[in-house]
């Protein structure tokens, strides 16, 4: 070898492209770029989904009894597909939710949060050259790993009908179109995703429409994977129907849950997979193949959580009857707020999301034409920066081809302390007083 | 297959690689603490939680001699098994070709093979004539090494300290291979997660530090081998920002974030030792202190009862040639490898329990290795007193 080559090749990065082709067009993330604005500028945090309120003590408790019970082998692995207890009590759960016998080592498994449960879906179930329809609006996570397992994501959206009567807007009003949502049914047509309730809308599917895709996936024998992390935040009366109880279904639907949405503890990142064993036996190679284990003490604290609502399931101690009446009224603060300046807010009937149309409000930030922004990105930067309060442009859960849709709307979460959510009040009400004194 | 055993208490497991002794006392209390901080039950940041990724960057910067920047060098993954996946997928895809050094840990086949790649296996061979008595018999042919990279090698997966043999690869060994990548042009993704694990005489040296290999390697480590804490499922990737940004992005699209409270009490874990990284008594020092003595008694105990152990130089397992006591098992099921009869039969007469060695290998070596066994010894000294017992009896009951 000549020294010269040599040196110079010390000091070289590789020469070749480096990275995978999968990570083709998925390496934007919303997240990473609004996640440092808000920790930059913001003094009141609508923005990312995540609880500012403390998570349950049963909950905390537990995890602090696991640590100081002296059972010291809680910080080696425990079983891969999901920590016995857990799993256990998780099917136990389901079984009274879906009216049939569940397994807990086949028709279960823990995953890192729901969104490693999603990742285990798609690149399970959805190959080369395979549909895969999503709703829009859309978590933003759904078409990069459709990208990422070399599916094409078709998309259909839910259409705003405004209430006649002049009354504010609600998720309901967001729908479906029937025959444009069967017209994206085709025989590549592998999955749909369904998220109920839905982020960011809030919108609760009801049994009609529930039924209109169960219809669809049987008739073009296609599977489901059903995101139902929010499936305890649901509001007015409404109730949470799941898609894998209708006729037809169980075989086909893959059920994604959250420690972190059902316990507000997001930063556990424990969630799970129910369904047939015909599907989840793929996932569960995907999992070994990709993280294996996951970490045992969160595990071993959320199955206490559970045990104690399996117990307390239906009465007004429960947790999961608790969490929404308190998160309900925190959105009918925040709806009062929205509608007292002038932000139109589309009530949601579940979740803790809730969007609004701000086109009335916008005079302070310019429209600028031509500018490869959408205008709602642009809107919720300049208030984070500007007037302290972080909120998400809808359009970061809408695809690439659809991102100017649906530009005058900005993604507001609830769920925060009462103090939070006065702070945010007072920073829109001084907003209001400055643009009409102007 | 064989984690099911671990399930059944009348059985002294050496199998699977877990520790059953306790982690340090400051490291449980530190989780302890993070369960009472309300926010610390909420999201961090995706690519590591901020006071890890800056605690790691300090251990690291100290280890290497270089700056890493916490935010741009570091991800922090679901345990190094994460990690490798994170890196396979980001760095390696269809047509490439990836060298495997066997034996070696499971899951690296599968993982390249999931990326659409081709493992290329080379066996490290025993120096000796099949007589080994330490880790540091095993050697790869330098020659043919070199035959096994071409165009389409992307990477090579290097483990050391070395699971299962504990082989812990020297200066001269790393230069070898680190020339090879440097004229193939090729990544290295070094799996270092026994890094503190190694025993008198022996220095575990990171191939990042070695010219020209900072900018085309992915240092891989692991919580749960550094604290044994194997149940919290932490790992790190370590690299340059122009490789490690790649397995970002194939984090932010698979699970997004590590769980916070386990992060920053590793983080407040990893301060500790910081401090006392020129003190004997840092967990990284005496953890191999006590491991070692744990090492010599199994080796002694095995060499007693007939069998061959080899003697790692580092790492928490030792590889046994259980031929020397020509246990026939000629009637069992042939299509088996012998090592995984013998871990059987084992098992179910001698009520313990290792993993074959041919379980890390490829199809082409599955012979050369299958008269090997692999024990575990980072256990508590009761679990070695009942493989003590067992080994001293042996004898008596073979036959």
């Amino acid at each position: 070898k000549a020294p010269n080559s040599l040196s110079f090749s010390l000091q070289a990065k590789m020469s070749r492209p480096v990275q995978a082709r999968r990570l083709e067009g998925i390496d934007k993330n919303i997240w990473v770029e609004f996640v440092k604005l808000a920790a930059t500028y913001s003094k009141v945090n609508l923005g990312q989904g995540f609880p500012d309120f403390p998570a349950p003590g049963f909950l905390t408790e537990a995890f602090t009894r696991a640590l100081g019970g002296g059972n010291h082998m809680l910080h080696q692995y425990t079983r891969a597909f999901g920590h016995p207890p857990l799993v256990k009590v998780l099917a136990q759960f389901f079984e009274k939710l879906l009216g049939r016998d569940l397994d807990p080592m086949t028709n279960v498994m823990v995953t890192v949060g729901a969104y490693q449960a999603l990742f285990c879906c798609f690149q399970a179930l959805v190959d080369e050259g395979d549909e895969v329809i999503i709703i829009e609006p859309f978590f933003d996570c759904y078409e990069p790993m459709v990208k990422m397992a070399g599916g094409t994501p078709v998309f259909v959206p839910l259409r705003p009908n405004p209430p006649k009567d002049g009354k504010l807007m609600s998720s309901a009003d967001w729908q479906l179109d029937p025959a444009e949502l069967a017209s994206k049914f085709s025989e590549r047509t592998k999955a749909i995703v369904l998220n109920s309730p839905n982020n960011p809308l809030g919108k609760v599917f009801s049994r009609g429409e529930l039924g209109l895709i169960a219809e669809l996936c049987v008739k073009h024998d296609v599977l489901c994977i059903s995101d139902e992390v929010y499936e305890w935040l649901v509001y007015d009366g409404k109730q949470h129907i799941r898609i894998a109880s209708l006729q037809g279904m169980w075989d086909r639907t893959v059920i994604v849950g959250s420690a972190g949405k059902t316990f507000s503890a997001t930063g556990w990142k424990v969630g799970w997979v129910v369904g047939p064993n015909r599907l989840l036996q793929h996932l569960r190679t995907v999992h070994q193949n990709s993280v294996y284990h996951c970490a045992t003490i969160a595990q071993e604290a959320v199955a206490q959580g559970f045990q104690r609502e399996l117990m307390l399931y239906g009465k007004p101690e429960s947790y999961f009857v608790q969490l929404p009446k308190e998160l309900q009224q925190k959105r009918d603060w925040l709806v009062q707020s929205l509608d007292g300046v002038g932000m139109k807010p589309i009530v949601p009937e579940g979740t803790y999301f809730l969007v609004a149309d701000i086109s009335q409000f916008k005079s302070d930030v310019p429209d600028v034409p031509n500018s490869d922004e959408p205008y709602d990105y642009r809107f919720a930067k300049w208030m984070v920066k500007n007037k302290g309060l972080a909120a998400i442009p809808l359009s970061a859960f809408y695809s690439e081809g659809h991102k100017n849709n649906y530009t005058n709307f900005i993604r507001f979460c609830f769920a925060k302390e009462e103090a939070t959510l006065k702070a945010a009040n007072d920073i829109l009400q001084k907003w209001k007083q400055e643009k009409t004194s102007s | 297959e064989f984690t099911k055993v671990a399930a059944d208490p009348s059985i002294v497991n050496l199998g699977q690689g877990l520790p059953d002794i306790s982690p340090p006392s400051y490291v449980k209390e530190e989780l302890a603490k993070v369960a009472a901080v309300d926010r610390l039950n909420q999201y961090t940041r995706g690519f590591g939680h901020p006071s890890l990724v800056k605690a790691l960057s300090q251990v690291y910067e100290q280890v290497c001699g270089r700056k890493i920047d916490p935010l741009t060098d570091i991800l922090v993954t679901v345990g190094a098994y994460g990690s490798l996946f994170s890196t396979i997928q980001a760095l390696i895809e269809e047509g490439d070709e990836v060298i495997i050094i066997e034996p070696f840990y499971d899951c690296y086949e599968p993982m390249v093979k999931m990326a659409g790649a081709k493992p290329v296996f080379i066996p490290l061979r025993c120096k000796n004539d099949g007589n080994s008595a330490s880790s540091a018999d095993w050697v790869l042919d330098p020659a043919e090494l070199a035959s096994k990279f071409n165009s389409k090698t992307k990477a090579i997966i290097l483990n050391t300290p070395h699971n299962p043999i504990g082989k812990v690869f020297t200066q001269e060994e790393l230069q070898v291979i680190a020339d090879l990548c440097i004229k193939h042009d090729t990544l290295c993704i070094s799996d270092e997660v026994y890094e503190w694990l190694v025993y008198k005489g022996n220095k575990h040296i990171k191939i990042a530090t070695l010219p020209g290999m900072w900018e085309r390697t992915v240092t891989i480590g692991s919580a749960g081998k550094t604290y044994s804490v194997t149940g919290w499922k932490l790992g790190w990737s370590i690299g340059p920002e122009y490789l490690i940004k790649h397995l970002q992005v194939v984090h932010q699209n698979t699970l997004y974030t590590c769980p916070t409270p386990l992060q920053e009490a590793l983080a407040q874990a990893f301060w500790i030792d910081y401090k006392r990284m020129d003190d004997p008594d840092c967990y990284f020092y005496s953890l191999s202190r006590e491991l070692e003595s744990k090492r010599d008694r199994m080796a002694q105990l095995l060499k007693e009862a007939g069998l061959k152990p080899v003697v790692p130089d580092g790492g928490y397992f030792m590889i046994v040639d259980v031929s020397t006591l020509n246990v026939d098992l000629s009637d069992v099921d042939e299509k088996q490898p012998y090592d995984y009869k013998f871990v059987k039969w084992m098992i179910a007469s001698k009520k313990l329990s290792a993993i074959p060695l041919s379980a890390f290998c490829g199809p082409e070596t599955k012979k050369q290795f299958e008269k090997y066994i692999r024990f575990c010894f980072i256990k508590k000294d009761s679990t070695l007193d009942a493989a003590e017992v067992i080994l001293k009896n042996w004898n008596k009951q073979t036959g």
